[in-house]
C-alpha cells in the first residue's frame, strides 16, 4: 500500500513538472533541489519547534460562534526563534539564481493529517498555502517527506515548482519541512494585499 | 349681475381651474416622481424595505404646487431621486434642467443600477451610471435585465458653485413616454451660506494593492496585458479613483505591500545593493503614480480644485527598504536609514510637503511573514518593534525636514497601552471603533498632544437603511476624532450586477461595462458626501453655539440619543493584559451603545440636515 502511494506521488510530481517549460523545469528544479538539500542540513529543527507558542497551539482549533477570529487572534510566536529561522530561510533563497522563497511548514501535534505554514517570505510564493489560513490539510507529498525524510518535487499549479525537504531535530526526528518554491513567470502584483 | 357677484363667479371659476391644473399635475406626476435622497425606489416603483421607516418623507420634496422644492447652500450639492414610471413598457426620454446662464448651477444625472442581492432575493439601487441630462432608453432597461421592471430611478445631483448668486432658480424634469409629456417643475433656492471646503472629519476609503484594477477593468487590461501595469491608462485609472473620492469629500488609500513584505512596483522606488550600499536607482513608476497626487494636478479638472492628497501610505514594512534577514544588525539600520533619507530628500526637492507620508505596518503574525503584529497589536511584547522603528525613523530624517513623515498605527486590543507606551512615536492612530468606545477621554487626550486619531469600520450593506452610512461620519464628529476609515471600499465582489453580496467592501464600482473608463460612484457614497456637507456646516457654527450643544442637538435629531449613548464605560476587562481578552467579551463590553443607538431609520439624517438648515436660517 505504501509503495503504491509513493509511486503515485512520484508520478504526480513528474507529470506536474512536465507542465513547466522544459528548459525552465530542468534548471529551476535542479536549483531548488540544491536549495532544499542545503536547507535540510542548515535548519535547526529544535528551534523550529519552539516558534509557535503554547497559547497559539491551544487555540489553533478552538471555535466560538460569537468569535470567528478566536484562533487567529490568539496566534502567537516566539520572535527570537522565528527570526533566527527566517533569516536562514531568506539566505537559503539567495542560493537560487531566480526569485525564490523558502517557507517553513510544521505538522501539528495531536492532529495527524493537518499541517501549518509557520514562516513565509518576501516573494509571497507558495503552492500550498491558501491565503489567510492558519492550518490546512497535509498533502500526500508533505506526508511522504515527513515519513521518509526524502525530498519531493511538486508542480501542482501551471508554471510553479516546489521542492519539499525534511527538517531534523537533535534527536534525528523529522519535525517539519521546507518548501523551496518559485514560478516561471513571477507576477509582481500577486499577493500585494 | 353685480360686479361683486361677477367677481365671486370668476373667483370660483379660477379656483376650479386651479384645482384641475393641480390635480392633473398630481396625476401626470405619477409617471415621474421625485423622492428625497433617503428613499430608494426598487425597479417596480416601491420604496425598498429598509427605507420604508422614512416613508413619511415621500412628499417632503414637493411644494404646494407639486413642484420639486430644493434648498441648498453654496459650494455643495443638493440631491434627490427621480423615478420614471410609465404606465406601460415603452421607450422614454428624461430631461432634467435648471437653466443658469452663469453655469454656476449644474446638474449631474445618474441612472441607478438595480443590484439583485442573493441574500434576500431583492433589488436595491446603488451603482450610479453617469448619463447625459437628456437620457433616452426603454423599460425594462435592457442591460439591467429585470423581468417586468416598471420603474427606473435616477439620482440627481444639483451642484451649486460657491459663487452662485443667491435666489431662486427654476427648472424642470420632463419625461416623454408613449408620446405623452410629463413635466415636473423644479425650484431651487440658493441660500447665502457657503459649505466649508474643509471637512471636520476625514473620511478615508481604503484598498489593498492594485491587482483588483486589472480584474475590474478587464477589457482595458486584456488589450495590453504585458505592459498594462506600467501604462498611462493604469496610472490615470488610479488617479480617477482618488478623484472620485475627493469629489465626494473623501480620501483614498492604496496599501502597496503584502503581509510578507512584497512591494508592488508602482508603490516604491527601485532599490539596488545591500547593507551600506543599498540605494534607490529609479523613481520612474513611483513618480508617475504619485507625482500628480502629491502636487494636486490629478485634481485640476475637479470642482473642488487641485489639492495635494493629504495622506498616503509609504511602502515601508519590515522587509522594505531594509531586508529582514538583517533585522537587529547594523546592516538593517544602514539600509533603512540610507533609503528613507533618500526618500525624504526626493520629496523635499519635489516640493511634496503638503502630504502626510505614513509609516504603517499592516502585517499580522497570523499571516506568517513576521513574528510581531504591526496591525492591531494584541500581545504587548510586540511594541518593542514599534519603538525600534521610531528610533530608525528619527535617525533617517533631518530634524527640520519640511516633509511630513507620520508614524501610523492601527490599534484595537491594546490601544490603551499603546497610547501610553508609544507616545511620541506614533502620531496617527487608527482605532477600532468598538474598543475606542470604551475610552471616552482618549480622543481629546490624543488631539491635545498633537496626534491624529481616526477610527475604522466598514461600509454598510445596500440592504441596510439608506441612512446607515451617515452613522460613521456623525460618530466621528460626536466623538471628537479626526476621521473615519472604511477598511475596504473597492471590492464589490465577483458579480455585483446580478448576484450582489451587498457591498460591505465597496462604495464605488467599475464603470467599464457602461463604457466609462473610470470608477463610478454609489448612492451610499453620495449620501455620505451630503452628510459631510452638513457636518461641515454644523461645525462652522461653533463660534455662535457651543460645539457640545451642536453635537447634542444633532444626536437627538438623528436617533433621539444623548451624547453619552455613543460611549461605553471602561469595563473591568480593560485592566487585564490585552492578550487575555476574548472577542466575545468585547461584544459584551460594547453592548450599551449597540442597544442605545439601534439602527437609525431612513429619516434620521434628514432630521439632522433640517437642523443644520434651520441654523443657517437663524444665522441669516
Amino acid at each position: 500500500m505504501k509503495t503504491v502511494s509513493l509511486t503515485g506521488i512520484f508520478m504526480f510530481a513528474i507529470l506536474g513538472i512536465a507542465k513547466l517549460r522544459p528548459e525552465a523545469s530542468v534548471t529551476m528544479q535542479k536549483e531548488l533541489q540544491d536549495v532544499a538539500h542545503v536547507g535540510s542540513v542548515m535548519l535547526d529543527g529544535d528551534v523550529c519547534q519552539k516558534i509557535v507558542t503554547e497559547q497559539a497551539k491551544g487555540f489553533l482549533f478552538a471555535t466560538d460562534p460569537r468569535d470567528r477570529f478566536l484562533a487567529g487572534d490568539n496566534y502567537d510566536v516566539d520572535d527570537v526563534a522565528f527570526n533566527a529561522v527566517k533569516k536562514t530561510l531568506t539566505r537559503l533563497s539567495h542560493l537560487a539564481s531566480f526569485p525564490a522563497d523558502v517557507n517553513l511548514w510544521m505538522p501539528i501535534e495531536g492532529h495527524p493529517g493537518k499541517i501549518q505554514l509557520v514562516i513565509r517570505n518576501r516573494n509571497e510564493m507558495s503552492q500550498f498555502w491558501s491565503w489567510g489560513e492558519l492550518y490546512g490539510d497535509m498533502l500526500p507529498q508533505m506526508e511522504t517527506v515527513l515519513k521518509t525524510g526524502r525530498r519531493v518535487a511538486v508542480a501542482r499549479k501551471p508554471g510553479w515548482i516546489s521542492v519539499l525537504a525534511p527538517i531534523h531535530n537533535s534527536l534525528g526526528d523529522v519535525v517539519g519541512l521546507i518548501e523551496a518554491v518559485s514560478q516561471v513567470k513571477v507576477d509582481a502584483h500577486e499577493n500585494v494585499k | 349681475m353685480s360686479s361683486a357677484v361677477l367677481m365671486r363667479r370668476l373667483q370660483a371659476q379660477f379656483v376650479f381651474l386651479f384645482l384641475i391644473v393641480t390635480y392633473s399635475q398630481v396625476l401626470l406626476a405619477a409617471d415621474l416622481d421625485a423622492l428625497p435622497e433617503f428613499l430608494r425606489s426598487d425597479p417596480f416603483g416601491a420604496i425598498v424595505a429598509p427605507d420604508r421607516s422614512g416613508a413619511d418623507l415621500a412628499s417632503s420634496l414637493y411644494g404646494a404646487k407639486h413642484q420639486v422644492v430644493l434648498t441648498g447652500c453654496r459650494g455643495g450639492y443638493v440631491s434627490f431621486h427621480l423615478v420614471v414610471k410609465p404606465p406601460s413598457p415603452s421607450t422614454f426620454t428624461l430631461d432634467v434642467t435648471i437653466p443658469d446662464p452663469t453655469n454656476k448651477v449644474q446638474i449631474d444625472l445618474f441612472r441607478e443600477w438595480f443590484h439583485f442581492t442573493d441574500s434576500d432575493k431583492r433589488y436595491y439601487p446603488d451603482a450610479l451610471i453617469p448619463v447625459h441630462a437628456t437620457y433616452s432608453s426603454r423599460l425594462p432597461e435592457p442591460d439591467n435585465r429585470i423581468p417586468k421592471q416598471t420603474a427606473q430611478a435616477f439620482w440627481v445631483d444639483v451642484y451649486v458653485a460657491p459663487d452662485t448668486r443667491l435666489g431662486i432658480f427654476s427648472g424642470t424634469a420632463k419625461l416623454k413616454a408613449n408620446s405623452k409629456i410629463t413635466t415636473l417643475p423644479i425650484q431651487l433656492t440658493v441660500l447665502a451660506c457657503v459649505i466649508p471646503g474643509e471637512d471636520v472629519v476625514t473620511i478615508d476609503h481604503n484598498s489593498y494593492g492594485s491587482s483588483w484594477l486589472a480584474q475590474q477593468f478587464a477589457g482595458s487590461y486584456q488589450r495590453n496585458s504585458d505592459d498594462w501595469f506600467e501604462s498611462n491608462q493604469f496610472f490615470e485609472l488610479i488617479h480617477a479613483y482618488h478623484r472620485v473620492f475627493y469629489e465626494h469629500r473623501g480620501i483614498f488609500h492604496q496599501l502597496g505591500y503584502g503581509h510578507s513584505g512584497k512591494v508592488g512596483p508602482e508603490f516604491a522606488p527601485v532599490l539596488e545593493g545591500a547593507g551600506r550600499a543599498k540605494h534607490i536607482t529609479s523613481w520612474g513608476l513611483y513618480d508617475r503614480h504619485y507625482g500628480p497626487l502629491f502636487d494636486g494636478t490629478a485634481f485640476s479638472a475637479s470642482r473642488r480644485g487641485p489639492r495635494p492628497i493629504p495622506f498616503v501610505y509609504l511602502p515601508i514594512n519590515p522587509e522594505w527598504p531594509a531586508s529582514y534577514e538583517f533585522w537587529g544588525e547594523r546592516g538593517y539600520e544602514a539600509e533603512f536609514v540610507n533609503v528613507v533619507s533618500e526618500m525624504e530628500r526626493h520629496f523635499r526637492e519635489k516640493g511634496w510637503t503638503h502630504t502626510n507620508f505614513e509609516v504603517f505596518f499592516n502585517h499580522k503574525k497570523r499571516y506568517k511573514g513576521f513574528p510581531w503584529d504591526g496591525d492591531e497589536v494584541r500581545f504587548p511584547k510586540d511594541l518593542k518593534y514599534f519603538i525600534e522603528y521610531g528610533r530608525l525613523l528619527k535617525e533617517a530624517l533631518p530634524a527640520d525636514t519640511p516633509v511630513h513623515f507620520l508614524f501610523r498605527a492601527d490599534v484595537s486590543w491594546d490601544m490603551e497601552q499603546q497610547f501610553k507606551v508609544l507616545n511620541g512615536v506614533v502620531k496617527l492612530w487608527c482605532a477600532g471603533g468598538g474598543i475606542l468606545s470604551l475610552y471616552k477621554d482618549a480622543p481629546e487626550m490624543l488631539r491635545n498632544r498633537g496626534d491624529v486619531i481616526w477610527y475604522y469600520g466598514g461600509p454598510p450593506s445596500v440592504t441596510d437603511s439608506s441612512t446607515a452610512i451617515t452613522e460613521f461620519s456623525l460618530r466621528a464628529w460626536l466623538w471628537g476624532v479626526n476621521g473615519y476609515v472604511h477598511w475596504l471600499t473597492v471590492s464589490p465582489g465577483e458579480d455585483p450586477w446580478f448576484h450582489f453580496d451587498g457591498g460591505q467592501t465597496a462604495l464605488i464600482y467599475s464603470g467599464e461595462r457602461f463604457g466609462v473608463r473610470e470608477p463610478i460612484p454609489s448612492i451610499r457614497l453620495k449620501i455620505q458626501r451630503n452628510c459631510l456637507q452638513d457636518l461641515a456646516l454644523l461645525d462652522s457654527l461653533k463660534r455662535r453655539k457651543s460645539l457640545d450643544s451642536l453635537r447634542a442637538r444633532a444626536a437627538r435629531s438623528y436617533n433621539n440619543s444623548v451624547l453619552d449613548d455613543w460611549w461605553n464605560s471602561r469595563p473591568a476587562l480593560a485592566d487585564l493584559p490585552s492578550d487575555q481578552w476574548l472577542g466575545s467579551a468585547i461584544d459584551d463590553a460594547t453592548k450599551h451603545t449597540q442597544q442605545a443607538l439601534g439602527h437609525p431609520g431612513a429619516s434620521a439624517w434628514y432630521k439632522v440636515h433640517q437642523y443644520a438648515m434651520s441654523l443657517q436660517a437663524e444665522a441669516k
